[in-house]
């Protein structure tokens, strides 16, 4: 076989100390220099990265190498060597790649269809205390996400309010006495918070033209306080969002990813709670002497006001098609019963005055200031 | 380029360069290949993707004739980052448990995972930097870095500490110092690198940028502190007395005093600084680079470097115009594909062409921004960096023996990438 050689540095891997040597390929390297002698078998070698005109070759086994710069050489000796490109440490890239998808789809299936039925299983094991405890702090993050609205706490209608509440709550299955708060904003809306916390936007007793509307509406949120489907939400929300940027790497602004996923699986998750929280607060309010349908009423009311003006915050509320719920609410509730309703005239009036407009700032300007901090 | 001449003459020269290959064959491939292959793999490739760009970067600086050699592999990165993930997400929980169920750790579970996530970063860095270290190779013999993590996050907690009561005068005092512990516990084979940096040495450059970016801001609050004597009265921004219970607002009492002004003068003053400070920020690393390599030695061997500051400068300002015209071409595609969203929104055909592309145009914008900034910014900084290098006193590298130390394991770097801390590639030391 036909003899090349070119000039090349050795190294040794012990010592830094480049020598220059010889290189020269028949059908074996062989690499002499000063003080250097070796005979290297072709499949021994491998290629290591370098820059183009350099040539780096080592040794299999062992730490010793070489570099040229000769091109034509290097052309001869990927002809020669079989292994030259072998690399250790590759392969396997589609498995990789398999392996990677399948552990995401694992994670992915088990965010949306693992973490709820696990929150079904856990929300009933929480502790009233430590619910309690998560209750305050979920309300004091969904006030803020509401933009702070004030609370509304005019005495008469607390009152009123209050009675209200006792009276949907009576021979109910609670786990416990629901809290009902009233802020003052623009948005028709009531929610439900883990520990039996209820909060009612002003607008929605606004939009209320009777008190057994209001009342549909109270028991609705009683429903899922006793369905503890808030409790079980913060649980699905908290594992989602938890699984999902576990398994979202921060490539692509994954964070709105999640938020969306999120997002999107609890919307799918709460129409059947919402369903049952409907037929919950129909037997409360029949119970309680008013009118069941009183809820489709105000349901429509409001998603007609909803669809004029779109609002900022209504992913809060991930109710199903409000035509196919009133439709169930009043097949359920059947013949609106005689009598004057939940609500006295008087009471229902005094409830609408719950959230007094506000007094101008100027006036609390000099007295409200420093024992508020 | 002539340093590639690999063969040193009988009489070594006395000085060597440090080269980089700015053409880059290839690289655009392995970013594009780990952009998609991280997508599909949700982010999992990334460790792979990491990987080969050190693999590029390394082996196409060429030090003294002789490129480098990395030899870690993704499967460590990854593996690393398991390990990291166990110990984190046990306290990620905890920390999340107790900030949901105790208002009053509530209050302190954000300062303090903060801090304490704080000093388990400059743990990780330099744990992470340890890895890198042991998986570069050079002539044959590995680097290595020994020292402790907790006592350099220890010193940098300190430093940090230090550095934010002075009102930031101590920063180049910090960054020598902790430069200085990273580079004595820097090895290559047997032996120990040696840094001589100061902080006085990086001073001017600094007050520099202290002087334009930060003290106009500080200097006005000072002057608010000091039109108050020292003593901001506690109601000077109160709650919102519109609403119960709300955000701080100014308190309109305070309307017509000096207060006022003086905020006023503390927006306007932060609002000329933070631009100016991202103009220096360039200069400043330029020239603490360039103060750092020249302190940098190894045993009779050391570091020089020429480094300008403008060469830190043109790249971002290449990237910059790059990336306008990027999203000069992105915009026509688009405006191409609105005509399709107004004539006929109905047809679900169309309908899923218009959501397809759009998905498509978001994949591509952020893969190409990608794309450019590795090819110009990266590769140019670290360009700027080794062509600016030179070895003097080269002949004393042959003394260098490799060491028998194990190589690090993967695990070190496991827990910067679980923090996110540290980047792929990191210019200079």
């Amino acid at each position: 076989m036909e003899a090349i050689t070119t000039a090349g540095t050795f190294f040794d891997g012990i010592s830094a100390r480049p020598r220059p040597v010889t290189l020269r390929l028949t059908f074996r390297l062989e690499i002499l220099g000063e003080d250097v002698t070796r005979d290297w078998s072709l499949l021994d070698l491998r290629a290591t990265d370098a820059a183009s005109p350099v040539m780096r070759i080592s040794h299999a086994q062992g730490a010793e190498s070489a570099e040229f710069t000769d091109a034509a050489f290097a052309e001869a000796l990927k002809a020669r060597c079989p292994d030259l490109g072998r690399a250790e440490r590759e392969g396997g890239l589609t498995r990789l790649v398999l392996w990677s998808i399948a552990a995401g789809v694992s994670v992915l299936l088990t965010a949306i269809y693992g973490v709820p039925a696990a929150s079904n299983l856990i929300a009933p094991l929480v502790p009233r205390a430590i619910e309690a405890q998560l209750g305050r702090s979920v309300e004091t993050q969904i006030v803020s996400l509401l933009g702070d609205p004030p609370l509304c706490d005019e005495n008469a209608a607390r009152a009123v309010l209050d009675r209200l509440a006792a009276r949907l709550a009576e021979g109910m299955a609670l786990p416990e006495r629901p809290q009902v708060s009233v802020r003052r904003h623009t948005v028709a809306n009531a929610l439900a918070l883990p520990g039996g916390r209820v909060i009612l936007l002003s607008d929605i007793i606004a939009k209320a033209r009777t008190g057994d509307e209001l009342a549909g509406i109270l028991a609705h949120e009683f429903g899922h306080v006793a369905a503890r489907d808030p409790m079980r939400s913060v649980i699905t929300a908290g594992g989602t969002s938890f699984l999902l940027s576990l398994v979202l790497g921060d490539l692509t602004g994954s964070t709105v990813l999640v938020t969306i996923g999120q997002a999107a699986i609890s919307a799918g998750y709460s129409r059947d709670a919402e369903r049952a929280a409907d037929a919950y607060a129909v037997t409360a309010v029949k119970r309680a002497g008013g009118d069941g349908a009183a809820l489709a009423a105000i349901l429509e009311r409001i998603t007609k006001a909803d669809d004029e003006k779109p609002d900022a915050i209504a992913f809060l509320r991930s109710h199903p098609f409000t035509a196919e719920r009133a439709a169930r609410i009043r097949s359920l509730a059947g013949e609106k019963p005689a009598g004057s309703g939940i609500l006295s005239e008087a009471e229902w009036q005094s409830v609408q005055g719950v959230c007094p407009k506000p007094a101008k700032p100027d006036d609390g300007k000099k007295a409200a200031p420093t024992e508020k901090l | 380029m002539n340093q590639f001449d690999g063969v040193p003459s009988p009489a070594p020269a006395r000085t060597g360069d440090i080269a980089f290959d700015r053409r880059t064959q290839g690289l655009t491939g392995i970013v594009v290949k780990g952009f998609l292959l991280s997508l599909v793999t949700f982010s999992i490739y990334r460790f792979w993707y990491i990987t080969n760009l050190r693999r590029y970067f390394w082996s196409r600086t060429v030090v003294a004739g002789s490129p480098a050699e990395y030899l870690g592999t993704g499967k460590e990165l990854f593996l690393g980052f398991l390990v990291a993930l166990a110990v984190l997400v046990p306290v990620y929980i905890v920390l999340f448990v107790v900030g949901l169920l105790s208002p009053i750790l509530a209050t302190l579970a954000a300062p303090i995972s903060f801090i304490g996530l704080f000093v388990l970063g400059q743990y990780a860095l330099f744990r992470g930097r340890r890895y890198r270290a042991s998986r570069t190779r050079w002539r044959g013999i590995r680097l290595g870095q020994d020292g402790s993590g907790f006592a350099y996050a220890g010193l940098a907690s300190l430093w940090w500490l230090g550095t934010i009561l002075s009102l930031g005068l101590a920063f180049p005092f910090m960054r020598a110092a902790l430069e200085r512990y990273r580079i004595d516990h820097t090895l290559v084979g047997q032996s120990r690198m040696r840094s001589t940096a100061t902080g006085r040495s990086i001073l001017l450059p600094w007050m520099m940028f202290y002087i334009v970016a930060l003290l106009p801001t500080l200097l006005s609050i000072l002057a608010l502190l000091a039109a108050t004597g020292f003593d901001i009265p506690s109601d000077l921004l109160i709650q919102d007395p519109a609403n119960e219970k709300s955000n701080l607002i100014f308190n309109p009492a305070y309307e017509d005093t000096p207060f006022a002004s003086y905020g006023a003068a503390v927006v306007i003053a932060a609002s000329v600084s933070i631009p100016l400070a991202l103009l220096l920020i360039p200069y400043y690393r330029a020239r603490e680079t360039r103060a750092f390599f020249n302190a940098a030695h190894l045993g009779e061997a050391r570091l020089t470097s020429s480094l300008k500051a403008r060469r830190f400068y043109v790249p971002y300002l290449v990237y910059m115009l790059a990336v306008i015209g990027f999203i000069l071409v992105l915009g026509i595609i688009f405006a191409l594909l609105v005509p399709l969203i107004a004539t006929d929104g109905q047809n679900p055909g169309i309908h899923a062409f218009v959501i397809a592309s759009t998905v498509l145009l978001y994949l591509g914008a952020i893969l190409g921004t990608n794309v450019l900034y590795v090819r110009i910014v990266t590769v140019r900084l670290w360009h700027a960096v080794a062509a600016t290098t030179q070895i003097e006193n080269l002949p004393a590298l042959e003394a260098v023996l490799a060491s028998t130390r194990a190589p690090a394991s993967g695990l070190n770097e496991g827990l910067a990438d679980a923090l996110d801390v540290g980047g792929a590639l990191e210019i200079g030391f």
